[in-house]
């Protein structure tokens, strides 16, 4: 316990000082290059390294060749932005003796010559890392130094092509991650060395390509990267967002693995102390295949489901919240966007509204009172008699037809009555005659007459029994209607269409929400995890300032034994 | 003695009125309750906020229905107006330019204030101290600034 804090310290490299941090942690400090670091950094020579503070995450089998420390963590860095780069150094002994059996044996796989680079190779290893070797000069660095890292950029172009070549056919548009369009400059400068297995930064397959993104390598890597894809991490740096939106692929097993290993699992992961707010606009950035259209258009369809009246007001469907509960609320990012959409929704629909009743409207009214009129009125009834005999029925109760068009209709009606029969008769078949072939043909029935043969009075002006047979024998004189039929089979064709694309943004829709669900569950781990990880911290420190009545010999002590 | 007008000797209103009433009644309902509420604990000039409130609602679901959905007739639009759904007034502000938001009327009334000035409402959010929360004593906006 606490054993590695006393070790014997080899002497600085020039430039160094050694620093207590409040919370009695050793730290590193160069006042040249402004960095500072917690690991002991390490005289440039060739000799083994021997980090003071955390010997014991070097195991020889979980790291590949010895790597000199020159990129040690920019000291501003360290808290906000990389916070998970450092959990090593919070760990005390007995919490790794624990783990370390668990740890995997890591080695070398396959080797790449760097194009442009020439002694250079870089070397994946079993988990799906990389790093540098130099064969010539022997050296080797996890963190690729500026002279290589243009090259390994290259090369990781030229795979990732040659992959995209492969999947060409099958997989959806990766296009987003275009990863050789950032400016490869800053990032040596920020990236920092990882201490801890679980973080060295590694590439999963040429997939992924970004080597400027932490990629958390667990140990069961082996299975994740059959699929190609590791799990990563942007990292919340303010300069990442404008990275390109990444998929964020995290299988069942992932969660579970990752719940189930919480307690051993320390670190704190980039994000964790970050505002929901980030976060939340982090999960909305991520690859989506919802564009703004769909997003929409799910909204649209999500008004139209529920049977909202365009004519309603935003606030009163907000406060009413039918809509809320429903997941395609959520593809809007925000009221105003909603807002909008709703307004534009609503538009569409009153005018939809509007011509549909065009089509129907002139029919109600008029050919109720007109038909009415044809039974009831006579002659003999001057209107106010009329209207007062009939004022209870409801077609003289229709609000839509005034009175003054009632009483002309009927008042013309009577005087048509007194006409004699042939001149209502030729009136007649000159109004049918007025009907355009469309409404009126040969298939038309005598029960569904046009509306502007039943809206007219010279329809009603003759009695059925001699009316029927006169519009019977001209409809057989009429020709068949003209082509309407590859009309509706557009319309039909269009109709077709609609759902199918509704259908695929509800695909889309189900896809984000299987996205953001697996993404939570990772962030609840992630936090558990980081609240885990301080508890132990917190406890450590306690018992590193603990001291007791003899002094600082039982740590002397303690280390005695650990050196025998 | 003038004519008693009741809901049964109204005039028909102009087609399309039907979509809009249960909006419309449902304002008026708001305006009733709002009119009974108990104005215990509110300072004086807090009480017709919510009138005014409900009225410039009311007077912007009109004017939206009319001149930015195109969704009523321009009778019933004038037959809304001529019937007090909405207020004319106002209506004619929100065509000008620089008063799209306008709250209520008495927010630009400059002769009623101490300093011949608009109400603290019309001044542009960017102009106002930072996280200065204000809330006008006529209406109770928040703020009506077109740039807001």
């Amino acid at each position: 316990m606490l054993k590695s804090t006393y070790t014997a310290p080899p002497p600085l490299p020039p430039g160094w000082t050694e620093h207590r941090a409040p919370s009695g942690h050793l730290y590193y400090y160069n006042a040249e290059t402004k960095q500072s670091t917690y690991t002991r950094p390490q005289a440039p020579a060739p000799l083994p390294p021997r980090p003071a503070q955390t010997p014991l995450h070097y195991t020889p089998d979980t790291l590949p060749p010895f790597s000199t420390t020159p990129y040690g963590p920019p000291g501003d860095s360290f808290r906000s932005a990389h916070q998970g780069y450092g959990r090593g150094d919070f760990r005390g002994g007995k919490s790794y003796q624990e783990r370390r059996h668990r740890e995997p044996a890591d080695r070398p796989k396959s080797k790449h010559p760097i194009p442009g680079c020439a002694p250079w190779v870089l070397v994946k290893t079993k988990l799906g890392r990389r790093f540098v070797h130099n064969p010539s000069t022997n050296e080797s660095f996890w963190k690729f130094p500026s002279e290589v890292l243009k090259g390994v950029v290259e090369y990781d172009r030229v795979e990732r092509e040659k992959k995209e070549r492969q999947e060409r056919g099958e997989v959806e548009e990766e296009g987003e991650e275009k990863a050789a369009d950032e400016p490869a400059g800053r990032v040596p400068l920020e990236k920092p060395k990882p201490t801890h297995p679980s973080e060295v930064p590694a590439i999963g397959d040429g997939e992924d390509s970004d080597e400027y993104e932490e990629v958390e390598v667990t140990d069961d890597d082996d299975a994740e990267e059959e699929d190609g894809q590791a799990t990563k991490r942007l990292r919340t740096d303010e300069d990442d967002a404008d990275q390109p939106p990444q998929h964020v692929d995290f299988t069942e097993e992932d969660i579970e693995y990752q719940l189930a290993n919480m307690g051993e699992e320390y670190g704190l992961d980039p994000g964790e102390y970050g505002e929901p707010g980030e976060e939340g606009w982090e999960e909305g950035a991520e690859g989506l295949p919802l564009t703004e259209e769909d997003a929409a258009a799910l909204f649209r369809d999500l008004l139209d489901d529920f049977h909202i009246s365009p004519y309603t007001t935003w606030e009163k469907i907000v406060e009413e919240g039918h809509i809320i509960e429903d997941s395609r609320y959520t593809v809007l990012p925000n009221m105003k966007a909603r807002r909008e959409a709703f307004s534009n929704w609503s538009r569409d629909r009153v005018k939809q509204h509007k011509e549909r009743k065009e089509r129907e409207e002139t029919k109600d009214p008029r050919i109720r009172y007109i038909g009415f009129l044809q039974e009831h009125a006579t002659p003999k009834l001057y209107w106010p008699e009329f209207k007062r005999k009939y004022r209870r029925e409801p077609e003289m109760k229709d609000t839509k037809l005034s009175d003054k068009d009632r009483e002309k209709f009927y008042r013309d009606h009577i005087s048509r009555l007194k006409l004699p029969e042939s001149t209502r008769k030729s009136d007649l078949s000159a109004l049918l005659k007025s009907i355009p072939l469309q409404s009126l043909n040969r298939s038309s029935d005598l029960a569904a007459l046009p509306p502007a043969i039943l809206t007219d009075l010279r329809y009603i002006s003759l009695a059925p029994k001699t009316r029927d047979p006169l519009i019977e024998a001209y409809i057989s004189t009429l020709p068949a209607a003209p082509e309407q039929d590859d009309m509706t089979a557009e319309e039909q064709e269009a109709v077709v269409q609609k759902r199918a694309e509704r259908e695929r943004r509800e695909r889309a829709l189900v896809d984000r929400e299987k996205r953001v669900e697996e993404e939570k569950r990772r962030r609840k781990g992630d936090l558990l995890r980081g609240k885990h990880l301080l508890k132990e911290g917190e406890a450590e420190i306690e018992e590193a300032m603990r001291v007791r009545n003899d002094g600082l010999r039982s740590y002397m002590e303690i280390d005695a034994q650990i050196k025998d | 003695m003038p004519p008693i007008r009741t809901s049964r000797s109204r005039k028909t209103p102009p087609a399309g009125f039907e979509d809009i009433e249960d909006t419309l009644l449902e304002f008026s309902n708001k305006m009733k309750d709002a009119e009974n509420a108990s104005h215990e604990g509110k300072k004086k000039h807090e009480v017709l906020w919510p009138i005014f409130q409900i009225s410039h609602q009311r007077s912007r679901y009109i004017y939206e229905l009319y001149y930015e959905k195109e969704a009523i007739s321009k009778q019933l639009y004038d037959w809304l107006l001529k019937n007090n759904y909405a207020d004319a007034n106002l209506i004619a502000k929100w065509k000008k330019q620089g008063y799209e938001k306008l709250c209520c009327l008495r927010c630009i009334q400059t002769k009623e204030t101490n300093f011949n000035s608009t109400c603290i409402c019309r001044v542009p959010k960017a102009q106002l101290k930072e996280d200065q929360v204000i809330q006008c004593v006529s209406c109770g906006c928040r703020g009506c600034a077109s740039s807001d």
